[in-house]
């Protein structure tokens, strides 16, 4: 691949640095080599077959089967569900991680300890447990309505089966990560600049809007990237808590393919949900790489 | 590595190896296959082989579980053709669940035995529900049953009844999306049999036409969406069979069309309210099939093979297949215990009907979403 960048005739320092460059690219090379022939070209060849228009007489290249797909209103309604769902579903697990890593970056002690090991509990449940065990604490007659009626609260509606119960698994299931990436990013706030503002009088709201959500927009902004791909792309929670219809793409996309056997809609339907992912990606990728540094 | 596949092929080879050479003169082992679930490997293992050993000694068998690997019985039919091709032994004598036509040519190889009640005396009291297939044994069934809460109602004897009761209960009763479990699938072929005249016959795999396909199926949808706001959650449908049963053990619903064996054994551990109860309908029954054995024509011990066979459809393992495992049997009914019969005359039904699988599925299940869950609008 890259052993013929060293051309003949350069110093022995070059060499060298040449040669550490040659072991880092060989570390990445076996990532590399996975990714591009298991992903990236059956991503490029599956989308590149979905302009390929089949006729009676032919086929042709166009955007036919990308026009049948939003001709479909039961398709769009699941398309719109889905982006729609995976935005706030999102935007309240950044929010919630947000205070969790506020509190835990500016709180010592064994509480603080145990609520950041809970935090971060969500990442070792597989998500078919999560919907298991929120259909029977949420769902009808649950412990959750249950410990309602012992204080007197009747009338409870479970969100077993609506849009509501997947949400609620979503953010449960995806606040670790953003917990992490957001705790990583208050580290970089030293504790001067919040004395700084606190001694010129500023109030706790003002410290946090104008010193501490400046210096970290960046995991802010990746921690909702993060979240993003992971919610559009689930399965296992829409299907066992959501309701039937409208239904997230990526289980629209496995039922169309699965059950309808049509890989052809399928494909369609997959390359339209990568091109909103594409979206979220490209800022994912914008974020990180905008001043040069590291993760933050 | 040590995987699962190789420790099955190692504990199936130990008794082939050692069992046949040493006790050959007092004890002959049959090699059975199955590739069911655990509840039916579990009851060939706990139940069945200690009473065939009690009632033909001289006699056992071995069980091999290929549930899960690879192409799971087919290989170890594919296996048996070629040792047919061969003339060599197959290692194999019996299996448990087996649908011979999976195998391409294997039938016309004439690997598979024909059985008659002249080499399996107890086929002359096959089920006549059970289609007949001289080298199918239809052993064990399962249909899709309505289970019901009997402090409520009833048993519901039609579908018009069910649809009555949900519609005077709102909420209390609900139904499995059809593509995700046989039980919810099996009630929504209910609603379309009661668009089209209760005629099962009416659909074959043969005549699936688009656009006829598309008018039959309306008769069912103008049926499910007519029902679909009094439905739990008006209309939020649980998916799958564990998912609604799991709403009727939580006293959420109180009527379910749920799978005979799986409603059953719920009963029977106790996670049910001791209340719910199941049913058959009476005009038309809800759909369900036949688990099939099957003994390749050169297995190893033939007639081994055939009194196991015959032992199968005995009172005594149709009973048991009845109380432990939730099945339908595979004979008639006026062959087991009258008790039994009283027992379950509730779900004991006058035919057990089928729907086409291919295309008429495929536009069942699709048709269902677009027709029947999209009434659902909120978010």
């Amino acid at each position: 691949m890259a052993s013929e960048t060293a051309s003949p005739g350069v110093n022995s320092g070059r060499k060298r640095i040449a040669g550490e460059a040659l072991a880092g690219l060989a570390l990445v090379a076996a990532p590399m080599v996975v990714l591009i022939v298991l992903v990236l070209i059956p991503s490029v060849t599956m989308i590149a077959s979905t302009f390929q228009v089949n006729t009676a007489t032919g086929s042709h290249l166009g955007l036919d089967r990308y026009a049948a797909f939003f001709a479909d209103d039961y398709s769009v309604e699941n398309l719109r569900y889905t982006v729609v769902w995976t935005l706030i579903s999102a935007v309240t697990a950044v929010i919630l991680a947000l205070g969790l890593a506020l509190y835990l970056r500016f709180s010592e002690g064994r509480i603080a300890t145990m609520i950041h090991g809970l935090s971060l509990f969500p990442l070792f449940v597989p998500g078919i447990i999560i919907s298991y065990a929120l259909a029977r604490f949420l769902g009808p007659n649950g412990l959750f309505q249950l410990l309602l009626e012992q204080v007197g609260i009747t009338g409870y509606v479970t969100p077993y089966l609506t849009p509501i119960a997947p949400y609620i698994a979503f953010v449960w299931e995806n606040l670790p990560l953003p917990v992490l990436v957001i705790s990583a990013g208050l580290t970089q706030v030293s504790d001067h600049s919040i004395e700084a503002a606190r001694d010129l009088g500023a109030g706790a709201t003002r410290i946090l809007v104008e010193v501490v959500l400046p210096q970290i927009t960046r995991s802010l902004v990746i921690a909702f990237c993060l979240v993003f791909i992971f919610v559009i792309g689930s399965f296992t929670v829409p299907v066992l808590l959501g309701p039937p219809a409208p239904e997230m793409m990526g289980v629209y996309i496995q039922r169309t393919l699965g059950e309808l056997l049509q890989p052809d809609v399928a494909k369609v339907q997959a390359a339209i949900l990568l091109a909103v992912s594409s979206v979220v990606g490209a800022l994912y990728l914008f974020t990180m790489t905008r001043d040069g540094r590291g993760r933050a | 590595m040590f995987t699962r596949r190789h420790f099955m092929i190692a504990t199936a080879a130990v008794p082939a190896l050692f069992g046949k050479a040493s006790f050959a003169q007092s004890t002959k082992t049959l090699q059975v296959y199955t590739s069911g679930d655990t509840n039916i490997s579990n009851w060939w293992n706990d139940s069945i082989k200690p009473a065939f050993e009690a009632a033909h000694p001289g006699y056992t068998f071995n069980v091999t579980i290929t549930r899960g690997v690879g192409e799971e019985n087919a290989a170890i039919a594919k296996r048996a053709l070629a040792a047919l091709q061969s003339k060599t032994d197959p290692q194999v004598d019996y299996f448990e669940e087996f649908e011979p036509a999976t195998v391409e040519g294997s039938v016309d190889a004439g690997l598979w035995l024909e059985m008659t009640p002249e080499n399996v005396p107890n086929l002359s009291m096959i089920n006549p529900v059970a289609p007949e297939a001289p080298i199918r044994l239809p052993y064990r069934g399962s249909q899709v049953l309505i289970a019901y809460d009997s402090a409520k109602m009833d048993a519901p004897k039609t579908f018009a009844d069910i649809v009555a009761w949900a519609k005077a209960n709102p909420g209390r009763f609900t139904y499995g999306r059809p593509d995700k479990g046989g039980s919810g699938s099996n009630f929504v072929i209910r609603a379309i049999h009661e668009g089209n005249g209760k005629d099962p016959a009416a659909f074959t795999k043969e005549n699936f036409d688009a656009a006829k396909a598309e008018e039959m199926l309306q008769k069912g949808w103008a049926i499910l969406k007519d029902l679909h706001p009094h439905t739990f959650g008006e209309g939020t449908y649980p998916a799958g069979n564990t998912p609604a049963l799991q709403l009727l053990a939580q006293g959420a619903v109180d009527m379910i069309p749920a799978w005979s064996d799986q409603a059953l054994q719920a009963m029977n551990q106790g996670v049910m309210s001791e209340t719910i109860k199941v049913a058959q309908l009476q005009d038309l029954a809800l759909c369900g099939g036949f688990a099939y054995s099957a003994i390749p024509s050169n297995a190893t011990d033939l007639e081994g093979a055939l009194t196991l066979a015959n032992f199968m459809l005995s009172p005594e393992i149709q009973t048991a297949c009845v109380r432990e495992i939730g099945g339908f049997p595979g004979i008639g009914w006026d062959h087991l215990p009258p008790e039994l019969k009283a027992e379950y005359i509730d779900v004991i039904p006058v035919s057990i009907p089928t729907f086409p699988s291919g295309d008429w599925q495929t536009a069942k299940n699709d048709g269902w979403y677009k027709n029947v869950a999209t009434n659902l609008v909120r978010d």
